[in-house]
């Protein structure tokens, strides 16, 4: 964790897209206390560059002090020392009586006796609260520096019944997993960030974050051009800006490939990855339901579920007939006696839509549409999944 | 103010004096006997097919009921007395019987096998083989 000690930490408006940020990170004490606190934000710490706030270990009390209010247990995890403050719950005051009182008290009738549970519940609860040298203690909370001393605030904590080793050795075995998949692995926030910084849906490597910019701009293009249909090699020269500059912080804007001449190599590789990023991207908007075919044959035509179309993929939005059809299926199905009430459900409308307009249509292009014809006030929904006209 | 942390460390590393004295050391074995007037008890385990023995002092953790030929586990620092010679001078003391020692030996190595790959084996997680 000494290498990148020189790196800057990544800014703070990115923390929160790193998913070990908001969870309780399982890191050996002998971090906990070493890692480096954020100059930004107190109370913030780095392991690898990951944030951290707030941790969850497990561990042995070698030390213990009491308080009126809290407890002070040291908790040792074979790789470092660390205090927790452990506050006491409002009950240990209130009831702070022995409990020895809650001796069977005779179950009056072999009956079920509330106070009697209640007093039992007390007493356990305190007693997992109350741990002494040697046992076992799980503790989660946020990572403080006070006085100069790392400690845990715990906001929540108990003592582990571990008669025979099983939770620590499951405990021992997992961390190092954890570790190596996750805590260990590069942060990814800085790369994803700087080409996009709003609409980036899918917060992930650096890959899926250039298919989400080559979707977005197949979508723009559909949109702005009014495609109803097209033929994919015709579209898929859009996309090669995008290879051709696949270093994320310069999108170049010149459609033809600028560098200097290419090894054939390279070109074919490229030509490869263009390909198969078009093909990705194409998937998802029809996983969407933006596109669609009409008809599955070896000429390739997409519709735009947007619009108007004629004999390609098509592009749902523009699909006026898919949109003339749907309308006709809600209007005339809603004055039928049984969806009159309701309005029609959604797979009712795929399937008629499926029997008079196109086979290939999918649950998603019909939700694009929908919401297309509620958006122009055409029909309306009268729940989540009924639409009816109007 | 707190104690330095209990490593891991097998109990024929300690017996074939790999480990330094005051180390902080945690380690397991079964209790073969126990001296109360001297306040010692003697955690003895089987590793490629020889007997190791650890002597623990038990003066911190007593009264405590000892249970002949059960697992224990031991945290405290290595010292050496005139006497006894390397005893660990422990601080905690579980019976842990039924404690499957397999599992637990690749925990044990699990997690060193994680810090040397971690550290290039500088660690003190990694005693001398």
């Amino acid at each position: 964790m000494h290498a990148e000690e020189g790196d800057e930490e990544p800014p703070s408006m990115l923390w929160g897209r790193d998913p070990i940020f908001s969870a309780y990170a399982r890191l050996y004490i002998k971090d906990i206390l070493e890692i480096k606190e954020s100059c930004q934000v107190p109370g913030i710490y780095f392991y690898k560059l990951h944030p951290i706030f707030k941790v969850d270990v497990l561990g042995t009390v070698v030390y213990k002090r009491e308080r009126e209010d809290f407890f002070c247990y040291g908790v040792d995890d074979g790789t470092g020392v660390i205090n927790c403050l452990c506050w006491k719950d409002e009950q240990w005051k209130d009831h702070s009586g022995p409990a020895h009182g809650s001796k069977p008290q005779v179950p009056s009738h072999g009956g079920f006796n509330p106070t009697e549970q209640l007093k039992k519940l007390l007493h356990s609860q305190r007693c997992s609260s109350n741990l002494e040298i040697g046992d076992v203690l799980r503790v989660r909370g946020p990572v403080k520096t006070s006085r100069g001393q790392r400690e845990i605030a715990a906001s929540s904590y108990y003592k582990v019944t571990d008669p025979v080793l099983a939770v620590q050795i499951s405990w021992m075995l997992e961390v190092p997993q954890l570790y190596r998949k996750f805590y260990d692995q590069p942060c990814q926030l800085s790369n994803n960030a700087l080409g996009s910084n709003i609409a980036d849906t899918d917060g992930g490597s650096a890959a899926s974050s250039l298919l989400g910019r080559a979707s977005r701009l197949l979508k723009d293009f559909l949109r702005e051009k009014t495609v109803e249909k097209f033929r994919p090699y015709d579209l898929q020269q859009q996309l090669v800006p995008l290879v051709s500059s696949t270093p994320p912080q310069a999108p170049n804007p010149n459609p033809h490939q600028a560098p200097a001449p290419q090894e054939p190599a390279a070109t074919q590789s490229s030509s490869k990855q263009l390909h198969k990023l078009f093909a990705d991207t194409l998937q998802l908007l029809q996983d969407e339901g933006l596109v669609f075919r009409k008809v599955i044959s070896p000429d390739q035509v997409y519709q735009a579920s947007f619009g108007i179309p004629r004999n390609a993929t098509q592009v749902t939005e523009q699909d006026r007939e898919l949109q003339r059809v749907t309308r006709e299926i809600i209007r005339e199905d809603s004055k039928r006696e049984k969806y009159a009430e309701k309005g029609c459900h959604v797979l009712h409308i795929l399937s008629s839509v499926r029997q008079r307009y196109s086979r290939n249509v999918s649950k998603a292009v019909v939700e694009v549409v929908l919401k297309a014809l509620e958006c122009n006030s055409e029909i309306i929904s009268a729940t989540d999944n009924h639409y009816t006209a109007l | 103010m707190l104690p330095a942390p209990g490593v891991f460390y097998f109990p024929w590393e300690i017996s074939s004096g790999a480990v330094q004295e005051g180390t902080t050391v945690r380690t397991f074995g079964r209790l073969k006997c126990y001296q109360p007037a001297e306040s010692q008890a003697i955690l003895s385990s089987h590793f490629a097919a020889t007997q190791h023995q650890v002597i623990v002092h038990t003066v911190f953790v007593e009264p405590f009921h000892p249970i002949l030929g059960a697992q224990y586990i031991v945290l405290g620092e290595l010292e050496i007395t005139e006497g006894a010679g390397l005893r660990v001078h422990a601080r905690v003391l579980n019976c842990v019987d039924g404690v499957d020692l397999t599992i637990l030996q690749s925990a044990i190595n699990e997690q060193r096998s994680y810090f040397q790959d971690r550290e290039g084996g500088t660690d003190i997680q990694h005693p001398p083989p």
